[in-house]
This record gives C-alpha cells, structure tokens and sequence, in this order.
C-alpha cells in the first residue's frame, strides 16, 4: 500500500542480514550433511548392532560403551547412530508427501482462483484449524505402529501451509505478461503450468520443502516419544520414550541416556530450519 | 464486513463438522470389527448372542447415516459416551481434567506473550544489528527443540540433581493442603511444566511481534510522530509498540489453542493430570472413545480461540477501527 512512501531499506544493514543468513545456511548443509554421512555409514561407525544384547543392562558409560547401555543391555551409542536413519528418512519421506500435496493444491488453487481455487483453498483452512497435534495422535493410534504410517499420517497434516505459500506465488504469476501472451497465443493450461508457473515456484516449493522436513523431524521425535513410533525400528524418540518409561531421566544416567538423542533431535531439525531460513531470506528478503 | 464475519463462522462450522465426521467414520474405517472400537470390548469372547445384543445397543446394525445422525444428537447433546477402561462418562473425566490444562495452557501464555512481544519489540527496533541477529538466530534454535526433552532435563536437574521443585503430578499426593498451603503446593508443581511450554511458545510470539513492528516502522504515521518532535521511547511505545499489538493478540489466541495441544506433550513428561494426559493414557490403553472426545474438545477449544481472535483484532487495531465505523 505505502510502500512507495517508505524510506528505502538500509543497505548496509539488509547486506549483513542476508550475509547472516547464509552463514547460518552453511552451517544447515553441513549439520544435515553430517547426519545424512552417519545414517547412511551406520553399521560402520556403530561399534554394535543397536538391536543385540551386547552387555549387562543399565551400565554406565565405559571404554567399551561409551554411551553405556540401556534397560535390556543394547549400547546405547549404537542406537543413537542408528536412529540417524529412521528419523531422517520419516523427515523426507513424509516431506515429500508434503510437497506433492502441497504444490499440487498451491498450484491448482493459484491458477484457478475461482471455483477449484475457493474449494481448495477451505479444505487448506480446515486443515489448518484442525488441532494438529491431537489429530496427529488419534490418527496414528487408529493406524498402528509402523514407519510407514508414521510417514503418511505426519506429510497429510503438514501440507496446508506450503500449500498457502505456493498459491499466493502461482496467484501472481498468472497475471505476468509471458503467462497471459501464452494463453492468448492459444497454449493449453498444462504448458503455462509447466513452462512458465512451475519453473518459477521452485525454489520457494523447494524452501517450502525444507522447513517441513524440519517441522516432521520433531513430529517423528514426539510421536515416538509418546510411544507411537515404530516397534521395530528405534528413532531418537523411542529411546527417550524409553528412558523415561524406565525412568532414566531421575538417575545420573539422563546425562548419557536423556541428553544425547535430544540434541541430534534438535541438530536435525535445526540444520533443516537453517536452510530453509537462508533459501527465504534470498527468495524474499523481509529485514 | 459483516458479510466476512459471516463467513469465518461457517468456515468454523465447516472445522467442526469435519473434526465429529472424522470422529464418526474413523473406527468404523478401521480393518476388523468396529464393535471392539466402538463398545470396547474383546470381540472373541462373547456369544454370538451377546455380540448381537451389543450390536443392537450401540446401534451398528442400523444403516450408517441414521448412526451418523444418532452420532450427532449425542454429541449436541453433550453424551460423549463412556471411557471402556474405567466405565466412567466421558464427560466426567474430561471435566475433571480440563482445569489443570487451562492452568498450564494459561500461566504459559502470559509468561510467552510477556517475553516474545518485549524481545520482539527490542528486536525490531534494533533490526539488522548484532542483539537483532543473535535473538533472531537463537529463537530459531528454540524452535527445534524437541518439548519433552526440554521437560525431561528440566525435571534431571531441577527436581533430581537440585532437589528444588516436584518432578511429577499437580499436587503432592496424599498430604490434604489447604488454603494458602495448597496454592504454595499447586503454583511449585505448575511450575517447571509451565517453564516448559513458555519457552516453546516464545518463538511464535516474538517472530509474529517482530515482523508486526516492522511493518509498523514503515508507515507514515511514525514518521510523523518522529517528525513533531516524540521522543524515542514515546515512539516505540506509544507508536510502534501499540499499533504492532493487534496481529500479536490474534496469534496469542490461536497460539493458547495449540499450547492446549502441545500440553499432551508436556503433561505426559511431567505426569500432570490434565487433558493431555489423558490423551496419553487412553492411547496407551487403547480407549478410543476418550482420545476422540478429548480430541474434540481441543477442536473447540480451538475454534473458541479463533473466534476471540476475530473478535478481538478490531478492537485493538486503530486503522480497522475506523474502517469499520
């Protein structure tokens, strides 16, 4: 509205922001390029197989442990390394599924802002509003226990607000000249859509895409931790489900049981939010 | 205008259809028999005349859509059916549990409103400086921070290593307080959850509270205020400070909405008796009647809050003020 009669921003200070911004999204690649290193190097770097009982239960971290180990005996180290996987691959999995929905219903919502538009654009509002995290857990109570439905319940609740950020993009891009001389020429829906809209929403789907992989790495942690995680497979989350079923975290143990899958949660979904803040800040720079 | 507050009700109408429609089709989707979802009891063990008999009761040999609506009477009705772990109404429980979450849920929104929008403010009128950053910077952090975690090393050190505050419940168990002893007793153990919840609504408010006042630092009003001579703190208060309120008020609304659901978290880690927990136990004991009424009750409560919101925004902004007169 005003923004003709604002003063120009600072360029100084927008220059510092955005250099902060991407110090902080190198140091996002190099977190997630760690974790991504040690899920895929796992049963190298592992000293034992997380699933085998390699020692007395409860020890205390040790040359042979170094984590120790938890209630039945496995090394607990073993577990954290191998977590790596299965809460990276819930955080992409169920992203994807995020960005699919998501850029599917931002683009069609965009493009056809009338009646496709309005319907769309209400589901987006009621998914919205809806108690995320109840649903969240009726959902996957109802489902079972699994990696997969882990995945499906968290990228179906998690697209609505990508979706909102990709229509208001393709919203404006529809009336750019290049889109409107397509559709005068005569050109199909389908290639504006795909030569001249898509193109252009990547890197913002893409930043939208990394922020939810962030967003499902705490989801996955939470769930887990509320016991809803995969039996089978143990994430950062199921050991603190664990520790604090076995009551870790009232013994000197929450130091070696308690802290360390908490801050690879943590690093995780940090290294993801770090990125996706840089990407935003180059996309759209708001000092 | 009025027309819009039209459509945000039916919008929430819409929300509160979809959430009892889910609640409706959800166990009778589910593979296997209904029955074992639906009246909770272990489908193998009884006679086919017993089963016939529960069948009838609960109304599942009736055509789906008159179930449906039988669905509906009982919830308008406010028979939200009976918990099958502990053959109490659904209700009761929920009533019981209820105030325990608004105490959380509430200490923790004023606690994050009264941080975010200071540091929010100090932010953005400090913006592109080195404080700026390093708030900006570690709020971000803060979001990544998995709750239970943060519960789980606040009770390690406060409660276990210091020996300062209870690590579990909302009140200590068996020691019959009163007065001004039980207040003492309720306030130390609401106060590491609360702790907890605070700082994990901290970020929300800032980031909404920051981006609010730079959009307020453009305008021209500011420049005006600047130009008759304010001085620097009458403009970030009475100026800035005021008129970014009104996004920040709305987000706080929401934002009880979903301390109210990150409660479930919250409760479970430091075993408090509120709605959350609840959640927790009936999903652990696969009480599905309990974990759907509880989750609408938080959709209620969410829409509740929305509609405050609505209600609230232009009463504390100026400039929708005056266009709505």
């Amino acid at each position: 509205m005003s923004d003709s009669l604002v003063a120009p921003p600072d360029r100084s200070k927008r220059r510092r922001f955005r250099g902060i911004a991407d110090k902080l999204g190198i140091l996002g690649i190099f977190i997630v390029s760690a974790m991504i290193l040690m899920a895929v190097f796992a049963p190298w770097i592992a000293p034992y197989d997380p699933t085998e009982r390699v020692g007395r239960p409860f020890q205390t971290p040790s040359a042979e442990h170094l984590l120790g180990t938890n209630d039945v005996g496995q090394d607990l180290l073993s577990e954290l390394i191998f977590g790596a996987r299965v809460s990276l691959t819930v955080g992409l999995v169920a992203a994807l599924v995020a960005f699919i929905i998501g850029t599917t219903v931002g683009v069609l919502a965009g493009y056809y802002p009338k009646r496709i538009g309005t319907v769309l654009m209400r589901t987006v509002d009621v998914v919205l509003i809806l108690p995320f995290l109840p649903l969240l857990i009726v959902l996957a109570a109802y489902l079972g226990r699994s990696l997969i439905n882990t995945i499906l319940v968290i990228g179906i609740l998690i697209w609505a607000a990508p979706a909102r950020v990709i229509r208001s993009q393709v919203l404006s891009l529809r009336s750019r000249e290049y889109v409107l001389a397509a559709q005068t020429m005569g050109a199909p829906d389908r290639w504006a859509i795909w030569r001249h809209v898509l193109p252009r929403t990547a890197l913002l789907a893409t930043s939208t895409f990394v922020r939810a992989v962030s967003t499902a790495i705490l989801l996955e942690a939470a769930l887990s931790f509320l016991g809803l995680g995969d039996p089978i497979q143990k994430s950062w989350g199921s050991m603190l489900f664990w520790a604090q079923t076995r009551g870790a975290f009232l013994t000197p143990a929450w130091k070696w049981w308690v802290l360390p899958p908490g801050i690879m949660i943590m690093l995780a979904s940090l290294g993801f939010a770090f990125i996706a803040f840089a990407v935003e800040e180059r996309i759209n720079p708001r000092l | 205008m009025r027309r819009a507050g039209l459509n945000r009700l039916g919008q929430y109408l819409i929300v509160f259809v979809v959430a009892v429609t889910l609640n409706f089709i959800l166990p009778r989707l589910m593979p296997g028999n209904p029955l074992a979802l639906i009246a909770g009891v272990d489908v193998g063990l009884l006679t086919p005349d017993q089963r016939a008999e529960i069948i009838e009761a609960a109304g599942l040999n009736e055509p789906l859509i008159s179930q449906y609506f039988d669905y509906w009477k009982s919830i308008l009705t406010g028979d939200l059916g009976f918990s099958y772990r502990s053959g109490r109404p659904i209700s009761e429980l929920i009533a019981e549990r209820l105030p325990w979450t608004l105490l959380l849920a509430g200490g923790a929104l004023v606690i994050s409103a009264f941080f975010g929008i200071i540091l929010g403010a100090i932010s953005a009128w400090r913006r592109g400086k080195k404080l700026d950053l390093g708030l900006l910077s570690s709020m971000i952090a803060l979001e990544s921070l998995p709750s239970f975690w943060l519960g789980m090393l606040l009770i390690s050190l406060f409660s276990v290593s210091w020996g300062l505050l209870p690590s579990f419940g909302a009140v200590t168990p068996a020691s019959d307080l009163v007065g001004w002893d039980h207040v003492r007793d309720v306030i130390e153990h609401a106060i590491l959850p609360v702790a907890t919840l605070s700082v994990l609504s901290i970020p929300g408010v800032y980031l909404t509270m920051r981006y609010s006042m730079l959009e307020v630092l453009g305008e021209d009003f500011i420049r005006t205020a600047r130009a008759k001579g304010a001085s620097e703190t009458r403009v970030l208060f009475g100026h800035v400070a005021r008129n970014a309120m009104a996004p920040v008020v709305t987000f706080l609304a929401i934002r009880l909405a979903f301390a109210f659901g990150g409660a479930v978290i919250i409760e479970t880690v430091f075993s408090y008796p509120g709605l959350g927990r609840l959640v927790f136990e009936s999903v652990g004991g696969r009480d599905f009647p309990v974990m759907q009424a509880a989750f609408l009750v938080f959709t209620v409560a969410v829409l509740l809050a929305n509609l405050a919101a609505d209600f609230l925004y232009p009463l504390l902004d100026p400039r929708t003020r005056a266009r709505n007169e």
